[in-house]
């Protein structure tokens, strides 16, 4: 396949969003700053702090995403298996380290989901989302080339054990629903685009919206969360909501302006986190959530449309990265807008935290890499 | 491809059904949400006015005598507190403030979350309790009122209630100019309360402190009649006492005193509440033979008499069918002049006043009793409010329209008794006849401290009213009541003149036998011409009978000229 132009809407979407996201946290920075200072009684936190480590965020990621375009994906499919097993042991140190209440395991609200010590610290589900990517893409493309899509122990048994190992250590054991679900998108998406039997297909949904029920049935916080969202349940969790929707309502056609959140002045938790929409909603309004929920849109359809033009390897990818995306986006937005039950998920690119914003950016550079071989013909 | 299609489908569903949903908060219910954000972001705080100081003058600079302080209550949840922890964080605060017995009370009972365990903590034991207070103590600071002078003038400052409100005295009667006005501050504010400069709806009201009042007392007037009145009760074991000085070419009061005193920074622990009271302003009386002076300077005024008139005096007289007696019957009997009968304080006199002030010589004339009351009344203010600035009370005159208006009740009036007054009334209008005619209207206010500590004065106000009687009448009346002194030995290069006065108390609307008010009024100045200040004293004790030349009259006698040195009157060289 000869290599051609890549379709450069995608790093600029990217580039963009990231630029609105360090405007918005140097607008709320010395606020969150502020307000942690006083909460922990400390004075750790410079007004700066917060983006300063943002743009060291979209530093690296952009690094990540030139990484991801430049490496060749020929190389990467070699060593699929790898990294699968690199990701999944890693996410198993994290379980070690935590059983064993290791410093360097990070727990927050329940959940140990980070390895690291002091500021340095990393996500390994994030890890094991683009290796899901990577190795699905393989996988099928694979399978599907043998003509053994259909075949139980030549596919469905490696994929069955990976999704689930992967989403054990996810779902169960780091007690993270949203990043799970973002997995999910990536499995089911990539199921979707791999050929594979729509009765397949169909069976493999109904098994995991079943485990996914299970999964909310058996975890307390995520049963408390549910019934917030019915409209009773503890006060926590709807207060977030209910402060998520009051940043967004205030916001009303044009927002109020950057630096003039309040919401963010500690009545919305985590707000340049998960959070970080309702502000902006404040902050720009309905026009600029639009004009944000467009460009997404626009970087997702952009995804979509090369897709019919890729080897299967490629559309498979290209595939898991716009399950993966569109799923936070979707699930960010809509648990935020009061849709569906809070869930704890980063807006792509946007949300402060780097893990997650350099393997997006990663998974988009893979995407962009994608789209310098695509064919004339579907 | 199908799929992909179905996929773009799926997403463009999802991110329809996001807009319409961001419409629906963003700009349908926009206004519901931005007026939930107001209610929840928005805090209104009260600026609390700082209240006045109260001044008195020390010679010619006003002193502080009420200040401002911030002391600390602290509270404690027992629930959260750790026994140990608070024990020791307990012991930074002197036990005097502890309003719990040992640290064991705290957790008696298992469901309190609020209790107070100490109030009134300075700044000293609260800044070392705050090093060491553990989770679940905290402190609240308040403002408190410091009476330097303590006791001092307590009924005439009056104190602060725990509402802020001050209540009798100055404090109460100009508690608004005091307490100032607080002003207020709305503003957003972050999630701790913070204020933020964010948004354009935040409204600041500055407060507007209470100011300073100077009062004319002079601090050191106001220790040294004290102290006197104080030994005098102690000496004579009479309960109570009251007595003012008073300025009587300007209407300021120099003192003010009312025995027994309380100490205003703990006005809850006094037996009685009747030591808040006032007496000089708040408790009318009968000031007795005091009024002579009234009833002759009215006689005299218009011409229907002089000093030397003279008169029968036979010990007592007749009023329509009311004999009215001397206090001493058969004193200066005979033919006598009416400087006797002030001198020797002859109600005979009096009474003959009054006939020769409605024209006639043998009888109680309804003109005459029209110009006695014009004088008590119109002239010398007594049975009125004086209009000085704190609380007062009225007091009453039966006016000649009246139907208890009797001759006798006339008669009885001309020394004294039949009528309600207080003692700042019969100062002021005493003052006027003394003077020169000029009534002056009573002040405690010397003016007010501006906020960089200048004294700015009030204006002397000019006489409410002059020509109360005439100049020529008023030096009369100097010249007899200083006769009445004739067997003190009054140094000669002063001058000095006075009145004693005793009335049966009133209780509950009837003359009780066996109790009698007594008191005096004097003056003293370097010559005849100038009185500078006026003394009037009273002294009661419930089912006793006081008496004014012996256990009054020295009050007088123990600051005329104490107050002639402290005030530096020059000694008259010129007369004798």
């Amino acid at each position: 396949m000869r290599k051609h132009k890549p379709d450069y809407w995608i790093l600029l979407v990217t580039l963009a969003l990231m630029a609105v996201g360090l405007v918005v946290i140097f607008a709320i920075g010395p606020q969150r700053a502020n307000f942690l200072n006083s909460a922990l009684g400390v004075e750790k936190y410079s007004d700066n702090s917060f983006f300063l480590h943002q743009l060291l965020s979209v530093g690296m990621s952009i690094i990540a995403f030139i990484v991801a375009m430049k490496v060749p994906i020929k190389w990467l499919n070699r060593y699929a298996k790898w990294i699968m097993l690199a990701a999944i042991l890693m996410n198993a140190l994290l379980a070690v380290l935590a059983l064993m209440k290791s410093s360097f395991a990070i727990c927050q609200l329940g959940g140990c989901r980070w390895i690291g010590s002091g500021s340095i610290s990393f996500q390994p589900a994030e890890f094991l989302k683009v290796a899901l990517v990577i190795y699905l893409a393989d996988l099928m493309a694979r399978r599907k080339e043998e003509g053994k899509l259909d075949s139980f122990w030549e596919f469905w048994w490696p994929f069955i054990l990976v999704s689930g190992i992967s989403l054990f250590f996810v779902v169960i054991l780091q007690k993270d629903l949203g990043t799970g679900a973002a997995m999910i998108a990536i499995i089911l998406a990539s199921l979707f685009i791999s050929g594979v039997k729509l009765r397949y297909f169909g069976m493999a949904l109904v098994a995991i919206l079943v485990a996914g029920a299970m999964a909310i049935l058996i975890s307390p916080h995520r049963m408390e969360r549910l019934t917030t969202f019915k409209g009773g349940g503890d006060s926590d969790s709807s207060y977030h909501i209910d402060n998520a929707l009051l940043a967004i309502g205030t916001g009303g056609f044009w927002g109020v302006g950057v630096g003039n959140s309040v919401q963010a002045t500690g009545y919305l938790p985590e707000s340049i986190n998960d959070s970080v929409f309702a502000v902006m909603g404040e902050t720009f309004g309905f026009f600029g959530l639009t004009l944000l929920i467009l460009a997404f849109t626009f970087l997702l359809f952009r995804l979509l449309k090369m897709i019919p033009f890729l080897d299967d390897t490629l559309a498979i990818m290209v595939a898991g990265v716009f399950g993966w995306i569109a799923s936070q986006l979707i699930v960010n937005v809509a648990a935020m807008t009061g849709l569906i039950p809070l869930t704890g998920i980063t807006l792509p690119l946007l949300s402060y935290g780097g893990t997650s914003m350099m393997f997006v950016a990663y998974a988009l550079g893979l995407t962009m890499q994608a789209s310098q071989y695509t064919r004339r013909q579907a | 491809m199908k799929r992909v299609k179905f996929l773009r489908l799926c997403l463009g569903l999802a991110v329809a059904v996001i807009l319409a949903r961001l419409f629906q908060i963003q700009i349908l219910e926009h206004d519901t949400y931005v007026a939930k954000a107001a209610a929840e972001h928005t805090s209104l705080y009260d600026i609390v006015a700082k209240r006045g100081e109260i001044y008195m003058m020390d010679g010619d600079e006003p002193v502080p005598v009420v200040l401002n302080t911030t002391v600390w209550t602290v509270v404690v949840d027992p629930q959260v507190t750790d026994k140990d922890a608070m024990r020791e964080a307990m012991q930074k605060i002197d036990k005097k403030h502890w309003t719990i017995n040992e640290i064991d009370d705290a957790f008696k009972d298992e469901n309190i979350r609020y209790l107070v365990v100490a109030k009134g903590v300075s700044r000293d034991d609260y800044l070392a309790f705050s090093e060491v207070a553990p989770g679940g103590m905290y402190a609240q600071s308040y403002n408190q009122r410091v009476y330097a002078e303590g006791d001092l003038a307590a009924s005439t400052l009056g104190f602060v209630n725990a509402e802020g409100v001050g209540q009798y005295g100055v404090e109460g009667a100009l508690n608004e100019t005091l307490a100032g006005k607080n002003g207020m501050l709305k503003t957003i504010t972050d999630v701790n309360k913070v204020a933020l400069s964010i948004g354009d709806d935040n409204v600041r009201i500055p407060a507007e402190n209470g100011k300073n009042v100077v009062l004319t007392i002079d601090r050191n007037i106001q220790k040294k009649v004290e102290d006197v009145l104080k030994q005098h009760l102690k000496d004579t074991g009479i309960s109570h006492g009251a007595s003012m000085v008073y300025d009587p070419n300007t209407g300021k009061v120099l003192a003010m005193v009312s025995l027994p005193s309380y100490n205003p920074a703990e006005y809850g622990n006094v037996a009685d509440a009747s030591v808040y009271v006032n007496e000089v302003l708040e408790v009318p009386y009968e000031p007795g033979s005091i009024c002579k002076g009234f009833t002759m300077a009215a006689a005299i005024n218009e011409g229907k008499m002089t000093s030397e008139t003279t008169y029968e005096n036979n010990g007592s007289t007749m009023v329509d069918n009311w004999q009215i007696d001397n206090a001493d019957t058969s004193q200066q009997l005979g033919t006598i002049t009416m400087r006797t009968a002030l001198k020797w304080s002859l109600n005979t006199g009096s009474v003959q006043a009054l006939r020769l002030l409605g024209g006639s010589t043998d009888a109680i004339t309804q003109a005459g009793k029209e110009l006695l009351y014009d004088y008590y009344y119109n002239h010398f203010g007594l049975g009125q409010y004086t209009g000085i600035e704190l609380f007062e009370s009225p007091g009453t005159v039966v006016s000649p329209d009246s139907e208890y208006a009797y001759n006798s009740t006339y008669a009885n009036m001309t020394f004294g008794q039949g009528l309600d007054v207080t003692m700042v009334q019969v100062a002021a209008g005493w003052s006027s006849i003394i003077n020169g005619g000029n009534y002056y209207q009573p002040t405690v206010v010397a003016g007010y401290m501006d906020e960089n500590g200048k004294f700015k004065k009030a204006e002397q106000k000019e006489p409410v009213r002059t020509n109360t009687v005439s100049a020529e009448t008023s030096a009369t009346m100097r010249s007899m009541l200083h006769d009445t002194r004739w067997w003190m030995g009054d140094p000669d290069e002063y001058y000095f003149g006075g009145k004693t006065g005793t009335a049966q108390a009133i209780r509950d609307g009837a003359y009780v036998m066996d109790e009698f008010i007594s008191g005096y009024i004097g003056f003293g100045g370097s010559s005849q011409d100038h009185p500078e200040y006026v003394i009037i004293t009273k002294m009661w004790e419930p089912n006793r009978t006081v008496s004014s030349d012996e256990e009054v009259r020295p009050v007088f006698e123990d600051l005329k000229m104490w107050l002639i040195d402290y005030l530096k009157i020059k000694p008259n060289t010129e007369t004798s």
